[in-house]
């Protein structure tokens, strides 16, 4: 019984994502093997393979699978669609948007496969060419065949073949390889891009990533130029296959040429064989089966063959590219900040106004303020939205006398949003000194004219994020970390204004803080909420435990208000395991979501607690966020 | 830009270049070319550079420095050369002499353009004024805040001695019919 729910948990979190994994994989290897054989055996390949060689079909094959992992590359980062199809529930089933959160690694995936297909293909050289200048007729037996295109290049120079000029890319026998490369098109091209991969792969790691995201956003904006040079790299031509196979069957009699064609063959021939009788000599060739004894009726023609990458990666580019100009339109006009507020810990509170901006609870934003810097942009989730409508000018006015801050008042129906940012790094920094400096002296009632210049922010989004999903579950368990909170405050923001119409019907929200003061950041919005549900009499929908990691210092909520949140404050740090039992408990036979958001070994003792058995036949569904 | 720390994308850089050029040398040397002398150059090559590189350096800025795994012993070798290995001058230019042999040839003509790319990387790094500092490990000295559940209580709570305890006539509510003794509580 306990195997079955341990397959039971294991299969509800892990297996979709297996399951996509595999298919990719067996994608990539049924691509690669077509390939492989038909370079190898087709017979418009013939008089190329003989030439080249097995690197040939490991090349081609390579490629092939290079051209599939560079289209699907592109297809992960078209944010604006994933968000779509998050949105759109009546297409994807919630499995199937589950999926979507793992995106980049999929994209992750997808570009170490370009990298490993296409780095020991430059990487690795067969001196094979240097060896069969040298050594002409023996040559094919003791060189190591590698998959490489320089394999190919070299091959070129040295099997310059007499009879077949037009498939030669060298041109002359023993042509240095090196010059091969760097004179033609898609030598040059092969090499840049191969750099250009090596540039982006090195400084996609974790630790580059963590450390100085600018590096590894720079070089990854280099893509564009790898596209570009994967375009012309393929337009080269210089692989060719026969147009004429009917008319002139590969390895057919042709009287005058009958010497040449019997040295070139490719395979290498046991030392016994020579010695063998002129017989054996003749007898067909596996490859070439009946086609022996048939007299030519023509030479062999030979085309270039169209550059099928083309195909291949040009959907998902035209895709990419519309969606950047759509966003590049969308995002062209500011957003107006409408109020700032400081608070405890180092946030700051940020609230704008953009016309027809719509977004969903869980969706994060990314800004980019050019009076800090031009090139950086920052995500930030969105902790806040409503519609705000006013109607009559008297009241904008009345609003404004009011507050004693300035607004910039809002017409009538514009969405009202906002952001928590915590300060941690100089952009940060420096934008809160941008918005909080620029204070005036204090006076109690402001002229509504007197505008605060705001420097202007642009804003890219909204993007979806795994936290959209908690009202689609009955339960959801949300566990938050630090200023984690920010994707479940917006959550919580919506059931504060309608909470009957969704399919969730309790929450649990965690909260671990390590100070006291960053429970200020949303214990109104908390209150608020618990407040109203103990009113519309669903005392169970909301369960708030807080927990406080730091154990000297102020130990309680100040303030008659908080009550609530005092009585659930506990000091020290949860325990996960006994956490789960009660909640499982509490909800026998039900799915769980988790969401979490937070520190990475938290995240890691939820993910393993999803995986494991619970006695009370409750499955919990992992979903995490990710902001690296 | 910021503060960007160019040192630990050159030490990826490099720590990629060692192995492409050892996998480069291996192929040249395997297939027994004409200079395959420069093969097995850039086997040795390749191998310094990846043990040289392996060690991460500490992160100049903030935050926490992630080591890579095992690299303490490396970390202890590296350290030893003291100077030479600490100023990323000598270490771009150590990168740009090992890169010249390795273009003579096919299999490590990769390598070479890589560290040669690697070694302006440090170049950039040096003139920043950036160093080599070994990431030492620390001994455990903060303390974790307990789990949330506490054992219970092994004292009783402190209370005042007894007499004060009892509870005065006149303040009572309501008498008892039944004098009650001084200990009763």
């Amino acid at each position: 019984m306990r195997l079955n729910m341990a397959w039971k948990s294991w299969i509800s979190n892990e297996c979709g994502k297996h399951l996509l994994l595999l298919l990719w994989l067996a994608v990539n290897v049924w691509l690669f093997w077509k390939t492989f054989i038909l370079y190898y055996s087709g017979p418009q390949y013939y008089y190329l393979h003989r030439m080249l060689g097995l690197g040939l079909c490991i090349s081609r094959a390579s490629a092939s699978v290079l051209n599939l992992n560079c289209s699907l590359v592109l297809l992960p980062v078209c944010r604006t669609l994933l968000a779509f199809l998050r949105g759109s529930q009546k297409v994807a089933s919630r499995k199937a948007r589950r999926l979507l959160d793992k995106s980049k690694t999929f994209h992750a995936a997808c570009g170490v496969t370009v990298c490993i297909f296409s780095d020991p293909t430059a990487a690795v050289s067969a001196g094979v060419s240097q060896m069969l200048v040298l050594e002409k007729e023996s040559a094919p037996r003791r060189v190591v065949h590698v998959a490489a295109h320089m394999v190919n290049i070299l091959n070129f120079s040295a099997r310059y073949s007499e009879d077949f000029p037009s498939l030669n890319v060298a041109h002359y026998k023993g042509e240095d390889p090196r010059l091969i490369i760097f004179t033609t098109v898609p030598g040059v091209t092969g090499i840049l891009m191969v750099l250009i991969l090596f540039l982006m792969f090195t400084a996609s790691s974790y630790s580059i990533r963590v450390s100085n995201y600018d590096i590894f956003w720079y070089t990854h904006n280099l893509f564009i130029v790898f596209y570009i040079l994967l375009l012309l790299h393929v337009a080269g031509g210089a692989l060719k296959y026969q147009s004429n196979v009917e008319a002139h069957r590969p390895g057919c009699f042709s009287p005058n040429k009958t010497l040449q064609v019997r040295r070139l063959k490719p395979e290498p021939l046991p030392e016994s064989h020579l010695e063998r009788s002129h017989e054996d000599f003749l007898k067909p060739q596996p490859h070439v089966e009946d086609n022996f004894g048939n007299v030519c009726k023509e030479e062999p023609h030979f085309k270039s063959h169209f550059p099928e990458t083309w195909l291949w990666v040009s959907g998902p580019l035209c895709l990419y590219c519309a969606e950047r100009l759509y966003r590049y339109f969308r995002n062209s006009r500011p957003v107006t900040i409408v109020s700032v507020t400081s608070l405890p810990c180092d946030v700051i509170e940020v609230r704008m106004v953009k016309k027809d901006f719509k977004a969903r609870p869980g969706q994060y934003i990314v800004l980019q303020c050019p009076s800090i810097s031009t090139f950086e942009s920052h995500p930030f989730t969105l902790t806040v939205e409503y519609l705000i409508q006013l109607s009559t000018g008297l009241e904008i006015l009345a609003v404004c006398f009011i507050r004693k801050r300035n607004i910039q008042c809002p017409t009538e129906k514009r969405t009202t949003f906002g952001v928590h940012l915590r300060v941690l790094g100089d952009w940060t920094k420096q934008f809160k000194e941008l918005l909080l400096s620029k204070s005036t002296p204090d006076s109690e009632i402001l002229p509504i004219v007197q505008q605060r210049r705001y420097p202007t922010l642009y804003i890219d989004g909204p993007f979806g994020s795994p936290s959209e999903e908690v009202f689609n579950y009955e339960v959801s368990l949300c566990v938050a970390g630090g200023i984690g909170v920010t994707p479940f405050a917006s959550v919580l923001h919506t059931l504060l204004d309608e909470w009957r119409h969704f399919k969730l019907r309790r929450l649990y929200l965690i909260w671990v803080c390590r100070e006291i003061q960053s429970f200020y950041w949303f214990a109104d919005l908390l209150c608020a909420l618990h407040q109203k549900l103990w009113q519309e009499n669903r005392p169970d929908y909301l369960n708030i435990k807080l927990y406080l990691s730091r154990t000297d210092g102020i130990q309680n909520l100040i303030g008659d208000r908080y009550r609530a949140l005092n009585s659930r404050l506990i000091i020290g740090r949860p325990r996960w395991k006994l956490l789960f039992e009660e909640i499982s408990k509490c909800n026998r036979q039900k799915n769980v979501g988790v969401f979490c958001c937070g520190p990475k070994k938290i995240s890691k003792t939820l993910h393993k607690l999803s995986n494991s058995t619970s006695s009370s036949g409750t499955t919990f569904e992992y979903n995490k966020e990710s902001f690296s | 830009m910021g503060q960007i720390e160019w040192a630990m994308w050159a030490n990826e850089q490099a720590l990629a270049t060692g192995l492409i050029l050892l996998t480069g040398g291996i192929v040249g040397v395997a297939g027994q070319f004409k200079d395959w002398q420069f093969a097995a150059y850039g086997i040795a090559a390749g191998v310094f550079i990846c043990l040289l590189e392996y060690p991460r350096g500490k992160r100049k800025n903030k935050g926490t420095s992630i080591e890579r795994m095992g690299q303490r012993y490396l970390t202890i070798c590296v350290k030893a050369f003291g100077p030479l290995t600490r100023n990323y001058f000598v270490r771009a230019g150590l990168h740009a002499v090992l890169s010249i042999p390795g273009g003579f040839m096919l299999p490590t003509v990769l390598g070479c353009v890589c560290v040669a790319i690697a070694s302006l990387i440090y170049l950039l790094a040096a003139i920043r004024g950036e160093q080599w500092e070994p990431i030492m490990p620390q001994v455990e000295s903060k303390q974790r805040p307990g789990e949330s559940m506490k054992e219970p209580p092994s004292n009783p709570p402190p209370r005042l001695p007894a007499e004060l305890r009892r509870k005065r006539q006149e303040d009572a509510a309501y008498v008892n019919p039944i004098p009650i003794s001084v200990n009763s509580v």
